[in-house]
């Protein structure tokens, strides 16, 4: 039986080579960019964290202030240094400095010798032969081999390291062996680091390895109540699992296309797999009636299935392996999303996801067979051996009224069902609710196919139209399952198509729109997270300056909860009063009681702390707990885990030193050129970046345009696999009415008005798929754009529909439909006419 | 080899029965000729026989254990078409995509008989149709004579108890259609298996043991 | 002299090499004949001078008979980052360094490091040092009573105990100034506390017992005690059975033959005798050879001085100690019995016969 079986997937493969090679392709496109997704996103989180753990070490809790501007004092230190729980603590200074003025700031850590040897091992310097009679306890700094190189710097060169106003003049004593490739580090004594650059009394954090026995939370449960206000004491494990959210929502969402790729692959499966059947049927009743059970007629077509899945499974793991080695490599580790920075990350292939995905390409494989599998096992043998494929089972009891009735209860219900998800929160803070919602109105698009194109070809049908035409709408109002079939695989590809440029689209006028207010400033100078110098501060204090108005502002990040990234806190130089005409507020801006401190909060923030303008907000600031009245939230696509902004003045009064690491700059009218010429001698100084707003807002939009290079790649995988489809559905029922065009022909119709009565056929079916396709595509990408986007990124924007992009791509999936129409159409009619009358069979 | 006793079928939702009360058998080694006119119920006979169709009601006994085809279940019936049932038809249904010596093979695989006999049966047996070394060569290139041979070889390969065929010889011209009539009946008495022969052709009532005339009356 | 000064690291070499050559701008405080000590001032630290230990060894009787331990911290000042501003510059390096002799099981040995001010600290006003958890502490008991705490633990391994003194300090040399060498610039400030009683507990393996013995403490400063031809060299300190104490040293050159050598020997009613350079005489009875490196330690030595003479008997051959960070030093430290004309039980060090010790 098993013979059997094989020669018939052979006979199938080999007379459909097309077809199913088209099918293994699409299931290969489905798993490759699934699993290429997970391969870089793998590689690049254990990048990540490999990177954070040789510059963190393996401790196992981590005292830190909560507040970036803030320091662990060195008597707490010391006191949890002797508790006996402890087995070590290491305390590190980290703070950012510029080698000589260069652009790029650069990471220097001040590390304890003797505890970094325990806790971060990779860190430990090493002194240089050709650095005499030096000591790490010396005036000196060390530096990953990257940097050196990076710099063109060797041991024993002089250095000036800058950080504001302050100058370090030390030398590179050495380097620091055990660095990774990607680190660009300085290493020095904490004690040197300290002196230079602060905190006077403290460091930046403590890294504690804890006694052998001693369970974590006991210990942090046993210090929790003993900290001051502005320290906060986490488990280190909590570390990996914010590396983790980082990218969580991207990653999901991504993944989420790569299922719709794989589902669009078991689409083509079953398009494939549903036009065998109907070609064979008669091969299937004749080995029905010589005796092939029932039972093996359905697994004869999941077997084939499978043969397609297998095969296409496969080559997608090599697909994607291929394709994740070349993604990082031109677009990095991040997928585009921004997340991480760095070299492209190693690529390290496992046998249990690759199992998983190759599992779920025969899967989606083997659900792309199942119906075609079901039909086959149901076909009357009888009727099948003697007139062909039937597409319907034999009908049940019910009118067809009644159940068309039924039809329509249950698809209002399904549309019902849409809607209510996407009122659903997020949950696990992912928006899968917006996600099921979305699989519902695809559920929908393709139930509204049959309907809709019996509606359509009826009315057609009723006109008076030529011939051959008549004869088309009439086949697809008697025969409507190819029909259909082609139809619902255009559905599913170009309502993900519109809804993905739709999201895409919305999200760009919004970032667009966005940036021209919170870019309102001609110029701009930034020193990327160091101080700018005095320098040119006092300077533009004076009268001579060729600037009417300079704002400043500076940045510190701020912990508000462990398992999350870092909430941003903005100081800016603006009033109370002037607050709504400065940011992008989304709302009303709340008047804050005179004697209360006003704070502005972003929409991520709002979201993701679940907060509102008028509550207060507790800020762990400056070393305590400063507590603050939201006068409202503003629009940021810029900081998706959340900002908060407060006023200069504000920040000074609750003893916070504000050093601006940022200018916006308004130059004299007229005076533009010499604003720049004046700017140049402190950029050049000082390694400052000095950009007009235009180059920012075109930067902003180019880094946009790059994280959605997948979601690109994507779309036009999801298309062509849909108009695969259409071609092979098209073809295929072509292919069965080859009696009927020979006898057409014979009764003296020829070829070309054959050819055009398929070629309006396949119109029609084109056109009415891309005109659910596009209702159903309007439907995901405003569920995309209003339920998935804000529960994912915690950004809002309104809904733009890109019809200039829509309506062309629409325009040309029909030219494309019909162009596959057409080539089904002389296939069928390149026959010779007696031939094909005498031998249908 | 095939007995029936009492047969009534009716259409689904048709007041009329197509027949009723149909009794007749065929002993092995037999020849019975069904005549009839078109729409009489002829096809639906014999597909009642071969269990393709649900008869209403009375029995089928089929093959060498005289199993009652009407009384078994999906699986059953096709397993016992495998084992004891042979067919031919007037559109010889020849898979086009499997070899001549392929397409002997299936009812060989069907059947489950043992793989290592299957190269010498169907050796014997195209030899036996006239096709002696046409097995590798596919279907298309054969002529109509040439594929209702290859069909009369499927239908004997694993020699069933009872052949059921539906106008065997009208796709064929005059001349073929004698050889091949000749060449059915001939290796039908060899295997000693019974045959039931629907027909329109008086020349092939002629040549077989009995004919059973049906009419909208009964069998006559 | 002696002892801690080679637990320091490569790293910090290059450090103490810079500043003996005196380039690092750094005066030590040096070690006067004339120098009168007072306690407890005098148990606490001495950061002016280059080098310090604090050091207490001795054996258990419970949970096991014989049983060795030995806690011991170093300071040394590196004579760098002398004039940086910040309160945790390395200008006070501290090490520590524990072990437990198991007869019939092995050594079993831990060690910290870390700077004054960061996770390590001292007191100059009395014998009080730490490193993280780890610390040896002198109290106060009230009525003229006192008591030394020393705790440490680590994976393997840890003790808490309280050492009673039964008998008064012994302050070596003269009057506690202690000549190492032939030139009177090479000596040290040298304080011993024999036959201390030992209470606590032991944990060994997380299992913790009962803990009883004698121990031995010594507190030692000075900022230049070893010679340019000296190799390394031989120490006992021994809590006699009768209730005196011995203490013997020789330095060694390169050839094996002593460059200096002292003993001293208090008898149960305190007189105490000291045996100079020419009365004292070291010779090895038996080598032990360790299969880590093959260093032929003299585990048994005959040690003459006056009228004496007294074989030691180590309670495990293999009491080697090897410091790995970051640099491995090999020497043998561990419990041995003496019998011949006097009888005890006591620490042997031998350094310097795994490669030359550099200082």
């Amino acid at each position: 039986m098993i013979r059997l079986a094989w020669w018939l997937v052979r006979a199938q493969f080999t007379t459909r080579r097309m077809a199913t090679a088209l099918s293994m392709l699409a299931i290969a496109l489905g798993v490759a960019l699934g699993y290429a997704i997970h391969l870089i996103n793998a590689a690049a989180l254990a990048d990540f964290s490999q990177a954070m753990k040789s510059v963190q070490g393996e401790p196992d809790a981590v005292i830190a202030p909560r507040d970036s501007a803030g320091q662990v004092p060195l008597a707490l230190i010391n006191e949890i240094a002797r508790d006996a729980d402890v087995a070590i603590i290491a305390p590190v200074i980290e703070t950012r400095v510029r080698i000589d003025n260069a652009t790029m700031a650069v990471k220097l850590i001040g590390l304890d010798v003797f505890s970094a040897a325990a806790v971060t091992p990779k860190l430990l310097p090493r002194q240089s032969d050709r650095v005499a009679g030096g000591s790490v306890f010396e005036d000196g700094v060390y530096a990953s081999p990257t940097l050196l190189a990076r710099f063109k710097l060797a041991p024993g060169d002089a250095v000036t390291l800058v950080r504001g106003d302050t100058h370090w003049r030390t030398r590179i004593a050495g380097d620091l062996p055990a660095a990774r490739p990607d680190d660009l580090l300085l290493v020095a004594d904490i004690a040197w680091v300290q002196a230079r650059f602060g905190p006077a009394g403290g460091v930046s954090e403590g890294r504690v390895r804890l006694a052998s026995g001693v369970r974590v939370g006991n210990w942090l449960g046993a210090w929790a109540g003993r900290l001051p206000a502005g320290l906060a004491l986490r488990a280190a494990e909590d570390d990996s699992a914010r590396v983790s959210n980082v990218s969580r929502a991207y990653r999901v969402n991504l993944n989420v296309l790569a299922l719709v790729a794989l589902l669009t692959g078991a689409f083509l499966v079953f398009a494939t797999q549903l036009t065998a059947v109907a070609q064979r049927s008669t091969q299937f009743a004749l080995l029905g009636v010589l005796g092939l059970s029932p039972r093996l007629r359905l697994w004869q077509v999941l077997l084939e299935g499978l043969a397609i899945g297998v095969p296409g499974a496969g080559l997608g793991l090599v697909l994607g392996y291929v394709m994740s080695l070349a993604f990082t490599q031109v677009i990095g580790g991040d997928l585009g999303g921004g997340y991480f920075s760095g070299s492209a990350p190693a690529i390290l292939p496992r046998p249990a996801p690759a199992l998983g995905f190759f599992a779920l390409g025969c899967a989606a494989s083997l659900t792309g067979a199942l119906y075609p599998a079901w039909l086959n096992r149901i076909q009357p043998l009888a009727q099948a051996l003697k007139t062909g494929f039937a597409q319907s089972p034999p009908s049940g009891g019910a009118a067809p009224r009644r159940r068309r009735w039924l039809k329509g209860a249950a698809m209002a219900l399904v549309a019902l069902a849409a809607i209510g998800l996407t009122r659903l929160p997020a949950l696990f803070d992912l928006p899968l609710a917006g996600y099921a919602a979305i699989a519902l109105v695809l559920v929908l698009g393709i139930g509204a196919a049959p309907p809709v194109t019996q509606i359509v070809f009826g009315a057609l049908a009723r006109l008076r139209l030529p011939a051959p035409l008549r004869i088309a709408v009439q086949n697809i109002v008697q025969a409507p399952l190819m029909a259909q079939v082609a139809a619902s695989g255009l559905i599913v590809s170009f309502a993900l198509t519109v809804s993905m440029v739709t999201m895409v689209s919305s999200f760009r006028t919004a970032v667009d729109q966005w940036l021209d207010v919170v870019l309102p400033a001609p110029m701009y100078v930034r020193s990327k997270g160091v101080p700018l110098p005095r320098e040119l501060l006092g300077a533009l204090a004076q009268p001579a300056a060729p600037f009417e108005k300079v704002e400043r502002s500076a940045a510190v990040s701020l912990s508000l909860d462990p398992q999350r990234p870092a909430v941003a806190l903005l100081v800016r130089e603006l009033d109370r009063a002037e607050a709504a005409a400065r940011l992008p507020f989304t709302g009303a801006v709340l008047a804050a009681p005179a004697d209360r401190l006003v704070v502005w909060i972003s929409e991520p923030m709002q979201q993701l702390y679940r907060l509102a303008p008028g509550q207060s907000l507790r800020l762990p600031l400056l070393g305590r707990e400063v507590e603050a009245f939201i006068g409202g939230t503003w629009r940021d696509y810029a900081r998706q885990f959340g900002a908060v902004v407060i006023g200069a003045a504000d920040y000074v009064a609750l003893g916070g030193r504000f050093e601006p690491t940022d200018l916006a700059l308004w130059p004299r009218p007229g005076e533009e050129a010499a604003a720049r010429t004046w700017l140049a001698k402190f950029t050049a100084d000082y390694g400052l970046e000095m950009a007009e707003s235009g180059e920012i807002r075109k930067l902003s939009l180019s880094i946009f345009d790059k994280s959605f290079a997948v979601t690109y790649a994507l779309e036009a995988a999801a298309m062509l696999i849909g108009l695969f489809g259409l071609a092979v559905t098209l073809a295929a029922g072509v292919w069965l009415r080859a009696r009927e065009l020979a006898t057409l022909s014979a009764l003296g119709f020829d070829r070309a008005m054959l050819t055009r009565a398929v070629m309006f056929e396949g119109a029609m079916i084109a056109g009415i798929g891309l005109v659910i396709g596009l209702a159903c595509g309007v439907a995901v990408g405003a569920i995309l754009t209003h339920v998935v986007n804000p529960q994912a990124f915690h950004w809002r924007m309104k809904l733009e529909i890109p019809w200039l992009q829509v309506l062309p791509g629409a325009a040309l999936s029909l030219l494309a439909g019909i162009f596959a129409s057409r080539f089904a159409a002389r296939q069928a009619t390149r026959l010779p006419v007696a031939q094909v009358l005498a031998n249908a069979q | 080899m095939l007995t029936i006793t009492s047969l009534s079928k009716r259409h689904a939702n048709a007041v009329q029965a197509v027949f009723s009360g149909l009794s007749f058998s065929v002993q092995a080694g037999e020849v019975v000729a069904l005549v009839g006119e078109s729409g009489v119920g002829k096809s639906t006979l014999l597909n009642c026989i071969a269990g393709l169709e649900p008869a209403d009601e009375g029995s089928i006994l089929v093959g060498r254990q005289a199993q009652d085809i009407v009384r078994l279940g999906e699986a059953a019936r096709a397993a016992l078409r495998a084992s004891s049932i042979g067919f031919v038809f007037q559109a010889f249904h020849v898979l086009p995509t499997l070899s001549v010596a392929q397409n002997i093979a299936v009812p060989l695989l069907l059947a489950g008989v043992a793989a290592g006999e299957h190269a010498a049966r169907i050796e014997a047996l195209l030899a036996r149709v006239g096709l002696a070394g046409f097995g590798p060569r596919w279907p298309a290139s054969l002529s109509g004579g040439e594929l209702q041979r290859v069909a009369i070889a499927r239908a004997l390969v694993h020699r069933p108890a009872l052949i059921l065929a539906d106008e065997p010889t009208g796709n064929l011209d005059p001349r073929t259609a004698d050889e091949i009539l000749a060449l059915l009946l001939e290796r039908v008495r060899e295997q000693h298996a019974a045959a039931l022969i629907v027909t329109h052709s008086q020349h092939v009532a002629q040549c077989c043991d009995r004919v059973l005339t049906l009419t909208p009356e009964g069998l006559q | 002299m002696r002892r801690r000064s080679f637990l320091l690291s490569a790293l910090l070499l290059g450090a103490l090499r810079g500043a003996a050559a005196g380039d690092g701008g750094v005066r030590y405080a040096s070690v006067e004949r004339r120098t009168r000590l007072a306690f407890p001032r005098d148990h606490g630290a001495h950061p002016a001078f280059r080098t310090e230990w604090w050091y207490v060894t001795g054996a258990l009787d419970l949970p096991r008979p014989d049983m060795g331990f030995q806690l011991t911290f170093f300071r040394t000042r590196p004579g760098r980052a002398e004039d940086l501003d910040s309160p945790i510059a390395a200008r006070q390096i501290l090490f520590a360094h524990a072990a437990i002799t198991r007869p019939g099981a092995g050594l079993l040995h831990a060690e910290r490091a870390a700077r004054a001010n960061l996770g390590a600290g001292f007191s100059t006003a009395d014998c009080d040092v730490h490193i993280g958890a780890w610390q040896i502490r002198r109290h106060d008991e009230g009525q003229g009573g006192e008591s030394i705490r020393i705790s440490m633990q680590d994976a393997s391994f840890a003790f808490d105990l309280v050492l009673k003194p039964a008998q008064p300090l012994m302050l070596q040399g003269d009057q506690g100034y202690s000549r190492k060498g032939p030139r009177p610039e090479l000596a040290s400030h040298y304080v011993s506390w024999p036959q201390l009683q030992v209470e606590g507990a032991v944990a060994l393996d997380g299992k913790r017992e009962k803990a009883a013995g004698r121990a031995w403490f010594d507190h030692e400063w000075s900022s230049e005690v070893l010679g340019p031809d000296s190799v390394g060299w031989d120490w006992v300190g021994i809590n006699l059975d009768d209730g005196g104490a011995l203490m013997a040293f020789r330095i060694r050159d390169a050839r094996g033959a002593s460059v200096y050598a002292h003993a001293a020997l208090r008898d149960r009613g305190g007189r105490t005798r000291q045996f100079d350079a020419g009365e004292v005489q070291f010779t090895p009875i038996r080598t032990w050879t360790s299969p880590r490196n093959g260093a032929h330690y003299p585990v048994e030595l005959e040690i003459r001085f006056g009228p004496h003479t007294v074989q030691t008997s180590p309670v495990l051959d293999d009491q080697e100690l090897s410091t790995h960070r970051p640099a491995l030093i090999n020497y043998w430290e561990g419990l041995v019995k003496v019998s011949g004309t006097l009888s005890g039980r006591g620490y042997l060090e031998l350094t310097g016969y795994a490669g030359a010790l550099k200082l």
